[in-house]
């Protein structure tokens, strides 16, 4: 396991559904039919697309941890 | 089932919009809008959210050549150059240079000022010989003065402003060529301020935007120019009648939560939210909600809607659906909704400028508040004189008393 490696996570009660998430990272985070996202995979090394989906989202529903610890990388205000 | 389209102002006096009663949620219905157009009405929180993002429905389509009238009148949200007329990729180019700007972070860090501006506001009001004109002095000044100072407009001339907005939407008042021609000398005046933050960037939104766009090169010179003059009015008509709506609830029937609303910033932010969610923006005459238009065949709510619809998301009705939010929304004031409600859309045109607004109206209630316990109407509410535009209703004066 690579020491980049991070998880995504949605809290789905907060997203509205802008899909701006999607737009900034489609490798990791889509749209689901019920029009709240989700991650794509369980685990990502695409650390600068994901971080900037995490501080673009309106309503900071999406948390970027490093999977070898569980720290928080994003956001990180 | 059908809107009532008969001219209000024929009818008994209006009631304040905290009294009107949502739509009961259920599957689509058939109605009409004023123009005659047949529209689906959608009422159920789960069901406008998909209509809000599902991308089987867009706005684009609304304008296309073979898209029946939705509105009686031009104006100026049906300019296809607007953020809210773009969909797709190209929507999200553009919505992505100003997003960071808006993030609850962001605005978070003009905490201190946008208090410093309602204070002054409050100073001044509290100053003032009783009875004061709350309208003129505190609900229509807030949102211009912060979305002045945030776009770095010191210099704006207000009266220039209020001719641009009156005629933007105002239906018979004005000449479509009186309309035409406001709308061009706002546009050049948006241009004139693009072309001189691009020379001479500074700190502000405006020229942040113009440098975002400028690093992207896909978005186009005109569709800078109608977000520069579309953020400069967007949250005026919409955050002075949110703010007026909830004072006369307030300052009439929900005394206890006024006095409640003084003690810390964190419960006037859930009031806000509160009223946000639980007080409509007007009467609904002109169309039963958001609108949006069908590209395909799509299902909602168990009903099949046919391409080339046109279908409107009634948020009102979705923020009082028994299913997501049981209960009287006057007993639940104090705590924060379960569910984030809908009145600032969802899916891709989910409201910019959200959290300013949210900012601007947990602070002007708590610090009001907080100054003027004992604020109350010097009028009966009967007698409130209601100012009315297409979709929002607000009072046009509030004198008040203490
Ligand atoms: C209480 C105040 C406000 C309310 C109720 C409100 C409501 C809304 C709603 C319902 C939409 C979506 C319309 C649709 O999907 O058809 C919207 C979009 C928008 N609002 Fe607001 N708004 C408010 C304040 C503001 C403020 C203060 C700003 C600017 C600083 C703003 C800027 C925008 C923009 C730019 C959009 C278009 C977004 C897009 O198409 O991507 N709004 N607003
Ligand atoms: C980015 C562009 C803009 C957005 C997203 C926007 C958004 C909105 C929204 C969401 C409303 C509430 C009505 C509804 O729910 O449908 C509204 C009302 C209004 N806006 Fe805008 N707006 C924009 C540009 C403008 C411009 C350029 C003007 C004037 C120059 C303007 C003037 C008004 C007025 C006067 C109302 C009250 C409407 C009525 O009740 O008659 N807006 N706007
Ligand atoms: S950016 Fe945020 S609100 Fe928008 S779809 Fe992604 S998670 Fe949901």
């Amino acid at each position: 396991m690579s020491a980049e490696e991070v998880v995504v996570s949605v809290d789905q009660a907060r997203c509205v559904g802008t899909g701006l998430c999607a737009a900034t990272a489609p490798a990791d985070l889509e749209l689901g039919p019920d029009g709240r996202a989700r991650p794509r995979r369980a685990r990502t090394e695409a650390l600068t697309e994901v971080t900037e989906a995490a501080e673009l989202c309106p309503m900071e529903a999406i948390a970027v941890h490093l999977a070898a610890t569980g720290e928080q990388l994003a956001p990180n205000w | 089932m059908s809107l009532d389209h008969t001219d209000p102002s024929a009818a008994a006096p209006l009631v304040p919009l905290h009294c009107l009663r949502a739509a009961e949620a259920g599957p689509p219905t058939l109605t009409e809008l004023m123009t005659g157009t047949p529209v689906w009405w959608v009422r159920r929180h789960a069901d406008v959210r998909q209509v809000l993002t599902d991308p089987r429905l867009n706005r684009v389509d609304l304008f296309a050549p073979d898209a029946p009238a939705i509105t009686a009148y031009p104006n100026i949200l049906d300019d296809p150059d607007t953020i809210l007329n773009i969909d797709g990729a190209d929507h999200q180019r553009l919505r992505r240079t100003v997003q960071r700007a808006f993030t609850p972070r962001a605005i978070e860090r003009w905490r201190p000022w946008v208090a410093s501006v309602v204070d002054d506001l409050v100073d001044s009001l509290a100053g003032a010989e009783q009875p004061v004109e709350l309208v003129a002095a505190f609900t229509r000044p807030l949102p211009v003065v912060v979305i002045s100072r945030l776009m770095g407009l010191d210099g704006l001339d207000l009266k220039r402003l209020s001719h641009w907005s009156d005629h933007a939407l105002s239906a018979s008042a004005y000449t479509p060529q009186a309309v035409q021609e406001a709308m061009l000398d706002f546009g050049m005046f948006g241009a004139q301020l693009m072309a001189e933050r691009r020379r001479n960037p500074g700190e502000d939104l405006v020229s942040s935007l113009v440098k975002a766009a400028d690093e992207d090169g896909e978005v186009t010179e005109l569709q800078i120019i109608k977000l520069i003059i579309g953020l400069v009015v967007a949250g005026h008509e919409t955050t002075m009648t949110t703010l007026g709506n909830g004072l006369v609830f307030l300052l009439t029937e929900a005394r206890q939560a006024w006095q409640e609303l003084a003690g810390d910033e964190q419960r006037a932010a859930t009031v806000a939210e509160q009223l946000l969610r639980s007080v409509p923006l007007g009467d609904s005459t002109v169309s039963p909600g958001l609108l949006r238009r069908a590209v395909a065949d799509v299902e909602i709510g168990g009903v099949l809607i046919p391409a080339g619809a046109v279908v409107a998301a009634d948020s009102f009705a979705a923020n009082h659906d028994p299913e997501v939010y049981p209960g009287d929304w006057r007993q639940g004031l104090l705590a924060p909704p379960s569910t984030p409600h809908l009145t600032f859309g969802a899916g891709p045109h989910h409201c910019l400028g959200a959290w300013l607004a949210r900012m601007e109206l947990e602070l002007a209630l708590h610090r009001l508040a907080r100054r003027l316990p004992e604020l109350r109407l010097a009028v009966p509410v009967e007698d409130i004189d209601w100012r009315r535009g297409l979709v929002t209703r607000s009072p046009q004066t509030l004198p008040v008393t203490w």
